[in-house]
């Protein structure tokens, strides 16, 4: 998991407004999509499906069996990524309808583009392509996520194309030199778990597994080899997008020489079995905070329950090296999942548990079994708006 | 607003601010009156006006107060309230008490309450977090600043319509959390509380709560004491006839052991989730410990095993529904008179 970028150039490309059209272009911030270009499950064995639209903020429309966000990007050099911004592509497949039992575990998953809850996850803003897809009769799940990943992926690189000779809106970099060593430093510990087919977490294509905690190049986060493929609690998944546009680097890059110095990203593993398992990577990741010799690190949390404690054991194993701490922690009506006495700073990312006031759409995208149309339904439901790792603006307050 | 024809407002005040005598008058009953009266008036001039007032003397409510409470809670559920309103009680220990246990009881039968009250008020911790609990200080000067915050509340209460948290409200947190959007990401948020700790200002969002259950009294007799096994390890019957969800389950089952002493592994599984069940299906007992239990019953160290064993699955169940699931096991429990359980987590 070596680094393979020192420095990257984000150029992105803000998008007023996407309109349908014959062919796939660009003219002044509008985005023209050709929706039956797009559309090319055929090409993917796995899939007997896919169909594509575009939904606008304020549509009355419910997007449910959400599996992932991913923003529409294009590598177009070695240390260049061109990036479509206000704009996502997301995958939607119920795997129940098409047979998958295994899913049943899998929680109602919703984008709400319009009603009270439209902006309870951030991508009820965003102009979404929705990418549906039905799975081939009989094929392997593992497959058939596959298929949809890559699908995404291809769209996005399609769509964000049309940039190639454009003047940018922003840019930013990534990398760079040392900063001024009068600073704090300060790296981000940033959680993933990979438990297999359908809750997993992919670092250049392939499943993360278990594996040791480790540092990556911020860069290599940020351009796309860190990918989702964990359908598990919508509110506090961490999708794609949140990786690819991660609000924490991009943050602590933007500080860096400013106020600290960006020390670096240490990859940790969250959801492991047990204690000893927990006890060690915890341990292992506070060792490479030290060894980067960060006087603070912000540590993120993946998904809910167990995960939390993984990132109270590394909070408690940083502090205990004398390196100031932060996480991010989603609540639940009980208060926290765990909690360590060394966990003296944390943000509340929301408490998932509320329930959101319930809405009838005029049209659901993804299915109507597992749609909650009518129904109350608790926050967490609702894809990324609780996420901890510092990509949304939900927090908890007393009352 | 009048809390006339579309409204039913209620006050309760005690017998000095129902104007009904000082200390002298300590011991008066229940009164109900009509309209506003002392305070009332003035959160009539804020915009709330009282068409009930009920009052009752602080002795009388410290020392009969299930009698009072009998007659007050009967006069609220005669009028449905759409708001009710106590106090304020300002710095006043028995006042507070009594707004503090009629708040508590009126919230929980579903009537929206405001009270108001310092914060050190027993009335605070009487109200168990059932009211909206606007602070003020300790005596009558407070009233003129206390009435808009109340009358305020008390209006959006009783009109159905959303109140926000506490600090931007101005009551006291009632150990709820609710979601609001910040105007910064959690990570602008992060990276600043960060920056603030390393300057030595230490500062959270979150604290842990402190959900501690006291333990129960010891088991007076055990050897006259049925044992009930209950387990969230999601162990079932091979093949999960009934359909326990694996995880965020939001039921709770029971199965017969009367004439079974040990859970034989191709009889039963554990269908939890959250945890790797290898070594536990090998060896169900481990979830519910029946063959321990059966051994122990027939060595007479407890009086008898209760018939049914009790089962959920306990993994990513909001605390809600786990409460729930407790409250109705355990009534489950006391009908059967069970007087111990044996409760085995993952």
């Amino acid at each position: 998991m070596e680094s393979t970028l020192a420095d990257l150039e984000i150029a992105t490309f803000a998008v007023d407004e996407v309109v349908e059209g014959t062919q796939t272009g660009w003219s002044d911030r509008r985005l023209t999509v050709s929706l039956p270009q797009l559309a090319v499950g055929a090409g993917e064995p796995a899939l007997a499906e896919a169909t594509v639209e575009v939904v606008r903020p304020g549509d009355r429309v419910r997007i449910s069996n959400v599996l992932d966000v991913v923003l529409p990007d294009v590598r177009v050099s070695d240390s260049s990524v061109h990036r479509l911004a206000g704009v996502a592509v997301v995958t939607v497949c119920d795997w129940l309808a098409a047979g998958y039992t295994d899913a049943q575990e899998l929680p109602t998953s919703l984008i709400d583009m319009g009603g009270p809850a439209s902006d309870r996850s951030p991508w009820g803003a965003t102009i979404n392509i929705v990418l549906r897809c039905v799975p081939a009769p009989g094929a392997d799940a593992a497959e058939v996520d596959s298929a949809i990943r890559r699908e995404a992926w291809r769209i996005g690189r399609e769509l964000a194309t049309v940039t190639a000779d454009l003047e940018p809106t922003e840019t930013i970099t990534v990398g760079g030199a040392p900063g001024d060593a009068g600073l704090p430093s300060i790296a981000l510990i940033l959680q993933v778990a990979s438990e297999g087919p359908l809750v997993d977490t992919f670092w250049n294509g392939e499943p993360l597994g278990v594996f040791e905690p480790r540092i990556v190049a911020a860069a290599d986060v940020l351009s796309g080899s860190l990918t989702n493929g964990a359908y598990d609690w919508p509110g506090v998944r961490n999708v794609t997008a949140d990786y690819q546009d991660s609000a924490l680097i991009r943050g602590l890059q933007a500080a860096d020489g400013s106020t600290l110095n960006f020390a670096g990203v240490i990859l940790a593993p969250g959801y492991l079995d047990g204690a000893t398992q927990k006890r060690l990577a915890a341990g292992s990741s506070a060792s490479l905070a030290a060894d980067l010799g960060v006087d603070g690190v912000i540590v993120t949390t993946f998904s809910s329950g167990n995960s939390h404690t993984d990132t109270m054991l590394t909070v408690q194993e940083c502090e205990r090296r004398g390196i100031a701490t932060v996480a991010l922690v989603c609540e639940t009506n009980g208060g926290l999942t765990d909690h360590v006495p060394e966990a003296t700073s944390l943000i509340s990312t929301g408490n998932e548990d509320e329930l959101v006031e319930a809405w009838t759409p005029e049209r659901v995208i993804g299915g109507q079994e597992r749609a909650a149309v009518g129904e109350r339904i608790a926050a967490v439901h609702f894809v990324g708006g609780l996420v901890q790792t510092g990509d949304a603006r939900w927090t908890a307050v007393p009352a | 607003m009048d809390g006339g024809a579309r409204m039913t407002v209620v006050h309760y005040l005690n017998q000095f601010f129902a104007g009904l005598g000082a200390e002298e008058a300590a011991d008066q009953e229940p009164v109900r009156l009509d309209g506003p009266q002392g305070p009332g008036r003035g959160l009539a001039a804020a915009g709330i006006a009282p068409d009930v007032t009920l009052a009752c003397g602080d002795d009388y409510f410290g020392e009969h107060e299930a009698d009072a409470m009998a007659t007050l809670l009967g006069w609220l559920d005669e009028l449905h309230p759409d708001v009710l309103i106590c106090g304020p009680s300002f710095g006043s220990g028995r006042y507070g008490y009594a707004c503090g246990v009629l708040a508590r009881e009126a919230g929980r039968a579903g009537v929206p309450v405001v009270a108001a009250m310092t914060p050190d008020s027993p009335g605070v911790l009487a109200a168990e977090g059932a009211a909206y609990i606007v602070p003020t200080g300790s005596n009558v000067a407070a009233m003129r600043e206390a009435l808009p915050v109340v009358a305020s509340l008390a209006q959006r209460l009783a009109a159905g319509e959303p109140v926000g948290d506490a600090e931007s409200e101005g009551y006291l947190p009632r150990g709820l959390r609710v979601n609001v959007l910040s105007e910064r990401t959690g990570a602008e948020r992060a990276i600043g509380l960060l920056l603030a700790k390393l300057a030595g200002d230490v500062r959270t969002e979150v604290e842990p709560r402190g959900d501690r259950v006291p333990p129960p009294a010891p088991v007076a007799d055990l050897a006259a004491t049925k044992v009930a096994l209950v387990t969230e390890a999601g162990c079932v019957p091979q093949g999960n006839p009934d359909r326990l969800p694996t995880r965020h389950s939001n039921v709770w089952l029971r199965y017969p052991i009367a004439d079974v002493d040990s859970l034989d592994p191709d009889a039963y599984e554990s269908v939890h989730a959250g945890f790797d069940t290898t070594s536990a299906n090998a060896d169900p007992n481990r979830l519910v410990p029946l063959d321990a239990a059966r051994a122990l019953e027939h060595a007479r160290a407890f009086g008898a095993l209760h018939d049914v064993f009790y089962t959920t699955s306990g993994v990513d169940t909001p605390v809600a529904t786990a409460a729930r699931h407790g409250q109705e096991i355990a009534a489950d429990l006391r009908a059967a008179k069970v007087g111990a359980v044996i409760l085995t987590g993952t």
